[in-house]
């Protein structure tokens, strides 16, 4: 379903990912681990299709389509779905607003009708259950003065509405303390599906006992230095980064 | 040379008025008034009409008001319909309504009020609060005596020297009065440029509470608003006052906001600009007692060729007092904005904590915008901070929205209309903040956005 293929990217002028390739099955959940610095939260980035990340080589598909071709708009259009590391305050625009925008846009290019605010309504009621989120965050202003963990809460509240194919989330374990993170996994898990896949960004071993990833990946330098199974990221967290790094220079 | 001498020797019709209305005025309240209108007219004549010269409108031009005929304010018939179309004509509150300048009863509310509560106009209210009106009238609206540079009275007194209808708000000691109260003063003209002098006086006694909203709208036709409101706040008083702007575009508007606040008072002043072609604010805040709180928002948003001008000056005259101000301008077309924002921190306001913000948005290389932060301290332990930033949209906004679906035109649209917004929340009357909210919708070019605001 989604092909990574060689992929060069650059912020400014440093050099961040130096040829990653990585390939996602339909319904397969995929965590990327790595040390900070390694490129992790570019690769999410990529994906997304932020402009000041700059893509000098390789190509990213999703069931065919060129993502690198696609604006961010038609990539989320296409399936695809970021949960940021800092989500973006925006006082002024309420979160049903929002998001009814957003998933009218995204029906508009599905061949969908468009939703009016009562079935929008309708349709988020029981998302909003599963995230926890109470009506007072719907009709706020988009994250503002939320809390850190109301705000990941309101990411994957929004991947629920949009119901992409991909899901990318980057680090959206950072900041959380434990019933937080067990809220935004229930969410995930909750959409997880045959024709659905995830990359799970994470510093850390501890969202992964509750996304539990069908593969593991480690991303050092730029690179994947190591793919395996879930078993992995326990060897990570019982050893840390290092013996990674060692086997590395041991082999070079 | 003779023409220039000509031209100078002929009064501008602002000043010539006066003659043929002066008797009539004289009908209206005590003698004393009459006093202060002859003073008032003494000192306008004083300066006359400002020109670009005068500090204090230098990016501003008031010529039409030199050259136009703005006769004095005659009658004009407005249904209940024609009302209900206008931007807060349905706005269910305490109404007193104002048509080119007259009361116009039928268009006004007949509530019941709590006892010693008084909304009406001035003249109705000098019957029974005399004394508290005349001891009110003209006390907040004047900068004698104050620190630092002073700003300009001149439309001040160009208001009271033609001071006849208006309205009048009383507040007794400890009401607090939930239902908002709705002054509007309605605009239409059918027949020849005019100039109306609305004049509006709030008076909120100690441990008194309200929330006002003043509203101009212009119908049609060309005409110019010189308007004054003073409030006056007593210990511990809490207001909430909007004012929102909403003349044709082809008005002259020009008004000024005098807030007086005793001791342990808060007041949150909204402006709102969204008419007129020639706009000038000005809104003055006294502080003159301890630990009180001022909220200073602003809001405009100019398209075609209006010219808004925005004058602010808070006079920190006492110790522990907090003042907070964000003046925001969204600016098209050839539309021009200025800012102006004074704050004097006097010898004795120690710890004084103020903050002002003054943010715009110009939405084409021919839009501009002057702005000028004006801090005045005089007390060596204060805190005040003021920034002004001439915006471009937030990339990070802007590609989270785009990550959600939304595509980049109706994202950077949506980002315009968040940023004014912002402004309109602080507005706790739910009716009219949405009504504005939608109004804010349809000035900015937002087609390509769904309806539905909230």
């Amino acid at each position: 379903m989604l092909e990574i293929k060689n992929l060069f990217a650059r912020v400014d002028d440093k050099e961040i990912l130096k040829g990653v390739s990585l390939s996602v099955n339909q319904g397969e959940v995929h965590a990327i681990m790595g040390p900070n610095g390694s490129g992790k939260s570019t690769l999410a980035n990529v994906l997304a299709g932020r402009p000041d990340y700059e893509v000098t080589g390789g190509s990213i598909t999703l069931n065919g389509a060129e993502l690198l071709d696609l604006s961010p708009e038609e990539r989320a259009a296409e399936g695809v779905f970021l949960a940021f590391q800092y989500p973006v305050e925006i006082p002024g625009v309420t979160n049903t607003y929002f998001l009814r925008a957003a998933l009218n846009n995204v029906r508009k290019h599905r061949g969908l009708p468009e939703l009016s605010m009562t079935e929008f309504l309708k349709h988020v009621r029981g998302k909003a259950e599963l995230m926890d989120m109470d009506n007072s965050l719907l009709t706020r202003s988009v994250n503002e003065g939320f809390s850190g963990g109301e705000k990941k809460r309101n990411e994957i509240f929004q991947m629920a509405v949009l119901e992409p194919t991909l899901g990318v989330l980057d680090e959206t374990d950072s900041g959380l303390d434990i019933d937080a993170l067990k809220t935004v996994a229930n969410g995930v898990n909750a959409l997880r599906s045959p024709e659905r896949a995830f990359v799970v960004v994470t510093h850390y071993q501890r969202l992964l006992n509750y996304i539990v990833p069908d593969f593991v990946h480690i991303l050092m330098d730029g690179r994947i230095v190591r793919s395996g199974g879930k078993e992995l990221a326990l060897e990570l967290e019982a050893r840390g980064y290092g013996f990674i790094e060692e086997e590395l220079a041991a082999r070079a | 040379m003779l023409e220039t001498l000509d031209l100078n020797a002929r009064p501008s019709s602002l000043v010539s008025n006066f003659e043929a209305v002066r008797d009539l005025l004289r009908t209206y309240g005590p003698d004393s008034l009459q006093e202060m209108r002859e003073r008032a007219f003494k000192e306008f004549n004083k300066f006359g009409i400002p020109t670009s010269k005068d500090e204090e409108f230098k990016y501003i031009s008031l010529k039409v008001l030199e050259e136009g005929k703005f006769g004095p304010a005659y009658g004009a018939t407005v249904d209940r319909f024609q009302l209900g179309q206008t931007v807060l004509g349905k706005v269910d509150a305490i109404t007193v309504t104002f048509l080119n300048g007259e009361a116009a009863i039928e268009l006004s509310s007949h509530d019941a009020l709590p006892d010693g509560v008084f909304v009406g106009t001035l003249r109705d209210g000098s019957l029974v609060h005399e004394e508290t009106l005349m001891r009110n009238l003209g006390h907040a609206a004047t900068l004698e005596g104050r620190l630092g540079s002073t700003n300009d009275e001149r439309f001040v007194h160009l208001n009271t020297a033609y001071l006849g209808e208006g309205a009048f708000i009383y507040i007794p000691s400890g009401v607090d009065l939930e239902r908002p109260i709705h002054v509007q003063w309605l605009s239409t003209e059918d027949h020849g440029p005019f100039v109306t002098h609305p004049r509006n006086l709030i008076v909120l006694e100690a441990g008194a509470s309200a929330k006002v909203v003043e509203s101009y709208a212009g119908m049609q036709g060309v005409y110019f608003t010189n308007a004054v409101t003073e409030a006056i706040l007593g210990k511990d008083a809490i207001l909430e006052l909007t004012r929102v702007q909403n003349e044709t575009s082809d008005a002259v508007h020009i008004s000024t906001t005098a807030v007086h606040q005793a001791a342990g008072s808060t007041v949150t002043s909204n402006n709102v600009s969204f008419g007129g072609k020639v706009v000038r604010n000005d809104v003055n805040v006294w502080l003159d007692g301890e630990h009180t709180e001022t909220w200073l928002n602003g809001v405009s948003v100019g398209t075609g060729n209006q010219v808004i001008d925005n004058h602010t000056r808070i006079d920190h005259a006492k110790p522990n007092c907090h003042s907070f101000e964000t003046y925001k301008a969204v600016l098209g077309d050839h539309a021009s904005g200025v800012f102006n924002g004074k704050i004097f921190v006097y010898e004795d306001a120690q710890k004084t904590d103020a903050k002002q913000t003054n943010q715009a948005m110009l939405l084409s290389p021919t839009a501009g915008i002057n702005t000028k932060p004006q801090l005045e301290i005089f007390a060596d332990d204060v805190r005040c901070t003021h920034g002004a930033t001439i915006g471009q949209l937030r990339e990070d906004a802007l590609f989270y929205l785009r990550t959600r679906g939304i595509p980049d035109k109706q994202a950077e649209a949506l980002l315009v209309y968040a940023f004014a917004a912002e402004v309109l929340e602080k507005i706790s009357v739910p009716e009219v903040r949405d009504a504005l909210e939608s109004q804010l919708f349809s000035k900015l070019d937002t087609q390509s956005l769904p309806q539905e605001v909230r």
